[in-house]
């Protein structure tokens, strides 16, 4: 009885965030959600389980982990995604994304999440 | 129904809500005083508390800024002004055209926003309300004091035109400018 609780506690908890990420991604996916609100990502992306307004400044960060690619011309690796979250200007240099001073980790950190399910 | 019947009916109603009142009360004493509300930036609102704060905020200025007179808006030297303004005041918490708001106004909870899809959301009249009167508990200021009414027309001017305008727009607009005097 109590396993089956758990087991349906724990379904339950999967269902409220993003926090599945797929083979072979590194970082920590929760790690990365708190990041994203310290680096004001929310200020302009709608993203699943960060706490913000309706904004549609940046694209909403809904499913990002079903699409090919990203920033247009870059296709969808956890490495692509560390670069443009680093340096966008480097992708695309007429981006309105600015460069949010994101470090390594964090921006490792943030696509385990964005990537994550 | 009986006298005595209606009696018992309402003592045992307000015996009720004294009772669920006096309970709610002293849990909400716990907590307030136990120190469990969180208070660190690292933790946010609930999405619906927060979205229910965000609409309270959107009526109330709504409400407060429907008897402002909007003055002529637009022409080269009042959009030259507030591009002056909007760079020393409001840039380093809500960045502009290219570049990001500094540390301080990134890491800010609620966070101070873009302001280039600040007209899909307000009136001219409301933009010039919250930068006069600011918005409590959000850390912005009320610039009445620290800005003369023209500036902070001149800056809601400015304002309407970030959507048409590039990073190098911006530079070019902001780079003659000279440094916007502290006070009035």
């Amino acid at each position: 009885m109590t396993r089956i609780v758990l087991l349906l506690l724990a379904l339950l908890l999967s269902g409220c965030g993003k926090d599945r990420p797929p083979a072979g991604v590194l970082g920590d996916p929760a790690a990365g959600k708190l990041a994203l609100s310290q680096y004001a990502c929310q200020a302009c992306h709608i993203i699943p389980g960060v706490t913000g307004s309706q904004v549609y400044v940046g694209r909403p960060l809904a499913d990002l982990h079903k699409r090919r690619f990203i920033a247009g011309t870059l296709p969808l690796d956890q490495a692509s995604l560390v670069r443009w979250i680093r340096d966008p200007q480097s992708v695309d240099p007429h981006t309105a994304m600015p460069n949010m001073g994101v470090s390594e980790k964090d921006a490792r950190d943030m696509s385990a999440y964005l990537l994550s399910r | 129904m009986p006298p005595g019947r209606t009696r018992l009916i309402l003592k045992t109603a307000i015996l009720t809500l004294l009772g669920a009142g006096t309970l709610a009360g002293a849990g909400g004493l716990a907590v307030f005083f136990g120190g469990w509300y969180y208070v660190g930036a690292t933790k946010h609102h609930f999405q619906p508390v927060y979205s229910l704060l965000e609409q309270g905020m959107h009526y109330s200025v709504r409400r407060n800024a429907r008897d402002i007179v909007v003055p002529p808006l637009g022409a080269p030297a009042q959009v030259l002004r507030g591009a002056a303004v909007y760079r020393d005041n409001c840039a380093q918490c809500h960045g502009g055209p290219g570049f990001a708001q500094s540390p301080i106004g990134m890491s800010m909870q609620p966070v101070p926003g873009p302001l280039v899809d600040a007209g899909t959301h307000w009136k001219d009249r409301e933009l010039y309300w919250i930068t006069r009167h600011g918005i409590k508990m959000s850390g912005m200021p009320a610039w009445e004091y620290h800005l003369s009414d023209a500036d902070i027309w001149a800056a809601v001017a400015f304002i309407g035109t970030l959507p048409g305008l590039s990073a190098q727009d911006y530079r070019t607009i902001t780079a003659p400018a000279g440094k916007v005097e502290d006070g009035r």
